[in-house]
């Protein structure tokens, strides 16, 4: 084991691509416990401004669902100093994008803007942590349009509707079971007060993590969010309560028909381990799936799609970038009706071939060298850097973990890879879930 | 989708702010090919972004879908490679190729690391010189192909786009769908992908913009290597004006709680000399971010709608203003009444004299965030080509901008915008 390590990092080396650090990134605390991240760029005078709350929808209280998002809908409202849509008329104003997203373990908001506004900017962001000057009448419009939303997303979407399923049977006690955009009955349920207290509650600096990219100062960051963030009130942290999801003993098969469907689709979700839990493991799940499944060039397609014709497509990604577990997604469009038992079967099998027979050394290499150039095309550009590293910040890992992933990935070994996805294979949290009319 | 692809190219085409000069060269290579390039070392990766002009305008009747065809093909086997050693090679040697075929042209991208840049434009010479086109494959393809048709078709939102081009466009080559249809497919023969195939790929309707870490000379070699033996076609291709678009409405049933709706009405050429104060006064109906009328009107105040949008599709020769938004179908009617309202206000009383400030500074500050990546400043190098802007496009610009008074821009709106000319396609379930 030692020797290949080795090898790979004089190959790592010698071809000039691998960076010690992958963004090099600057960190400090404020001491009302904002973190704050800088990663300086000076392409373009451009500058990314992102700000990670360390909450989504898993902090809604039962029977609130879609409460996180709504009031990442309500953040545009306006505060007694910015009043209105004055925060996103300036935006637009100097050239600049935004916009916000909640997800289960975060909420976060982003402009992207010319550096001269900066200052103007970041003191926008830090007033509408606690400033937010919110009417009823803004609630309940906005509650109107969150509707229109989930309908456009998920309501006249039956491939979505079958999702929404599939995690809430994947995760029966995990808040992951819940939809992000909440259930539509309890989204009409969804008050002014609801609202408020959401907003008192977790909207606090040391919530949060400031994330800025592009042609910024690191001094100069210090100094303006010291001075605009640094008089936000500290408040009570957020605790996660760790909720374990019991082993799924039953097998569950979802179906989901629809008379607009014209392809059927066979999806398979598993509850996997997460970045968090082991970061070496996940790397080596990450990879062994890559060869797996990702893409046209996965063992999977090849055996399935290009020779035995039986799908027209194939394929799964591992999503474990999570506080609680990972997922994996699979799905396969099949070239003629196949009863969705045997797709199950089919694919199977066809793992446990793969297994049996071993990846070789080769496929294996292929797959680390452009996990190590990946990472150059993370960094090509503003917004990319600031995703990255807020969401892996946010999630809970640490910043020379994720600094430092490329010579983690040297380290994984083909054994590694093999016994990660022995173990996935293995597996029996999963739920199936067809798309048919 | 689609439409969304063709938007994000006319984004790029802001205006400029003097201080950020763009330094560009204007190359020329042995072999009569000329680019722009810019050299940025700031990372080890070099992006190439190309346009030819044809597209699926050029697939013959009934055998719509022959380009899509053929640019989803061009990685499945060349002369060197099998479809998976392909893949592997681009995986293996940090390099990202894309081609897209659209309904005027077809739209490429390559990207390498500095370090494998000669496996790199490798790879993307095979894919354009020496792809094989096996019939296996071309089985593969289709039925892939046939299966991504019926995922449209069972999508609320993608119907209302493909029905809208289909009727607003009438006998305009536009109206087709890009892949064309299940029955088209059949008809598509081996050699008509290899006639597609020199038909799209020529020399001189090509463009190519060229940002990152290598010098000059190197991408003039890289270059010719790739694209240096395509034929010429000897002439520049021409998309002719459209004769008439629909009006009026039309409507589609689908079984969905929300119906989505697409509407559109003749807009502008790139070429026009209007061309700007129509793009500013779109802006401020319709596009942008969250300051547009119909984003503050129809989601903000009445909360009738989760996205709302206009876009202007500026083609060489010929223009579109397109819509579109998704609500629930009981309010379908009452939306399309605000739409209309906003299109009547824009005609009558214009825009103001700060919305039109607002709107110059959105376009000289988004500037530069074209130039924050590689394959953006790429971008805009070839799309600044494909329109003939002109090497002197970047000051141009602001001066265009900053002459743009409101007397002029109002007198356009007022001819421009009419309501009775809009074509709205609905695809949801009649609310009765």
């Amino acid at each position: 084991m030692k020797f290949t390590s080795l090898i790979f990092l004089f190959i790592l080396f010698s071809t000039n691509v691998f960076a010690n650090k992958i963004f090099n990134a600057k960190s400090f605390e404020l001491r009302n416990g904002l973190k704050v991240i800088v990663i300086e760029n000076k392409r373009a005078p451009v500058v990314a401004q992102m700000l990670w709350y360390n909450f989504g929808s898993g902090v809604e209280e039962n029977g609130k669902s879609g409460l996180a998002h709504f009031m990442e809908h309500l953040m545009f409202k306006g505060t007694k100093k910015f009043p209105d849509s004055y925060y996103s008329d300036f935006i637009s104003k100097i050239g600049g994008s935004e916009n916000a997203f909640t997800s289960y373990d975060y909420t976060a908001y982003y402009q992207v803007f010319p550096k001269y506004e900066l200052e103007k900017i970041m003191q926008m962001e830090s007033d509408r942590m606690v400033n937010l000057t919110l009417t009823e009448d803004n609630v309940e419009i906005e509650k109107k349009v969150i509707l229109e939303e989930r309908f456009q997303r998920v309501e006249s979407d039956p491939s979505a509707k079958l999702d929404e399923s599939m995690r809430s049977i994947l995760f029966p006690n995990h808040y992951y079971g819940r939809p992000i955009i909440g259930w539509k009955h309890e989204i009409e349920n969804l008050g002014f007060d609801d609202v408020i207290k959401f907003y008192k509650k977790y909207y606090i600096p040391n919530n949060a993590t400031l994330v800025l990219s592009g042609d910024v100062d690191f001094e100069n960051v210090k100094k303006l969010s010291k001075k605009y963030f640094g008089k936000r009130k500290k408040g009570t942290p957020l605790t996660y309560e760790s909720v374990i999801d019991p082993k799924l003993e039953t097998s569950v098969m979802v179906e989901m028909r629809h008379p607009t469907v014209k392809q059927n689709i066979w999806k398979k979700f598993y509850r996997v381990i997460s970045y968090k839990t082991s970061l070496r493991e996940s790397l080596a799940l990450e990879i062994g799936l890559k060869i797996l499944a990702s893409g046209s060039s996965s063992i999977l397609y090849e055996n399935l799609v290009n020779k035995k014709k039986v799908f027209s497509a194939v394929g799964g990604y591992y999503q474990g970038l999570t506080r609680g577990e990972g997922s994996v997604y699979f799905y396969a469009i099949p070239n003629q009706e196949i009863e969705f038992e045997k797709i199950d079967k089919i694919i199977n099998d066809e793992i446990d071939t793969i297994l049996k027979k071993g990846i070789s050394k080769k496929r294996f290499e292929i797959e680390k060298k452009k996990f190590i150039f990946d990472s150059i095309y993370e960094r090509d550009g503003v917004l990319n850097p600031a995703q990255s590293v807020g969401e892996a910040i946010t999630i809970g890992i640490e910043l020379d973990d994720l600094e430092s992933l490329n010579n983690k990935i040297v380290n994984v070994s083909l054994q590694d890879v093999s016994t990660a996805l022995k173990k996935f294979r293995n597996n029996n949290n999963f739920v199936i879930g067809e798309l048919n009319n | 989708m689609k439409l969304r692809l063709l938007i994000s190219l006319f984004l790029l085409l802001g205006f400029y702010k003097q201080s950020l000069a763009i330094e560009f060269e204007e190359l020329t290579t042995n072999k009569g090919i000329s680019f722009w390039f810019v050299k940025d070392s700031s990372l080890p990766l070099v992006s190439l972004s190309f346009t030819f002009r044809g597209g699926a305008v050029l697939d013959p009747k009934n055998k719509e879908g022959s380009t899509n065809l053929m640019v989803s093909l061009l990685d499945e086997g060349t002369e060197n490679f099998s479809g998976n050693d392909f893949k592997l090679s681009l995986r293996e040697n940090g390099t990202k190729i894309s081609f897209s075929a659209e309904k005027d042209k077809i739209e490429g991208s390559f990207q390498v690391v500095s370090s494998q840049i000669q496996e790199g434009f490798w790879l993307l010479s095979e894919s354009i010189n020496k792809p094989l086109f096996e019939p296996k494959e071309i089985d593969k393809v289709k039925k892939q192909i046939v299966a991504s048709i019926k995922i449209d078709k069972s999508n609320v939102q993608t119907q209302a786009s493909e029905k809208f081009n289909k009727l607003f466009f009438k006998e305009s080559k536009l109206s087709r769908n890009v892949k064309g249809s299940i029955s088209s497919l059949k008809n598509i023969s081996r050699k008509d992908i290899f006639e597609m195939h020199k038909m799209n790929f020529t020399k001189d309707n090509l463009v190519i913009g060229i940002a990152g870490d290598i010098d000059s000379d190197k991408a003039k070699k890289y270059v010719d290597y790739v694209f240096g033996e395509l034929p010429m076609l000897g002439k520049k291709r021409k998309i002719p004006k459209f004769e008439t678009l629909a009006k009026g409405e039309n409507f589609f049933e689908m079984e969905s709680p929300q119906s989505t709706v697409i509407f559109g009405q003749r807009g502008v050429s790139r070429k026009e000399e209007s061309y700007f104060a129509v793009r500013i006064l779109n802006y401020i109906l319709g596009g942008g971010g969250f300051q547009s009328r119909l984003y503050k009107e129809v989601r903000e105040k009445s909360g009738l709608v989760y996205s709302i949008y206009a876009y202007l599709i500026p083609f060489e020769n010929d223009g579109v203003i397109i819509g579109g938004f998704q609500t629930r179908n009981e309010t379908v009617n009452e939306t399309i009444l605000k739409v209309k309202d906003q299109w009547n206000m824009m005609k009558k009383e214009g825009i103001n004299a700060r919305e039109l400030r607002d709107a110059k500074t959105y376009y000289k500050g988004s500037f530069s965030r074209n130039l924050t990546s590689t394959i953006s400043i790429a971008s805009l190098l070839k799309v600044v080509q494909y329109y003939d802007l002109g090497r002197d496009y970047f000051k141009k610009r602001s001066e265009i901008i900053d002459n743009l008074k409101l007397k002029d821009v109002n007198l356009l709106a007022s001819e421009l915008f009419n309501k009775n000319d809009l074509f709205f396609m609905i695809v949801g379930k009649r609310d009765i």
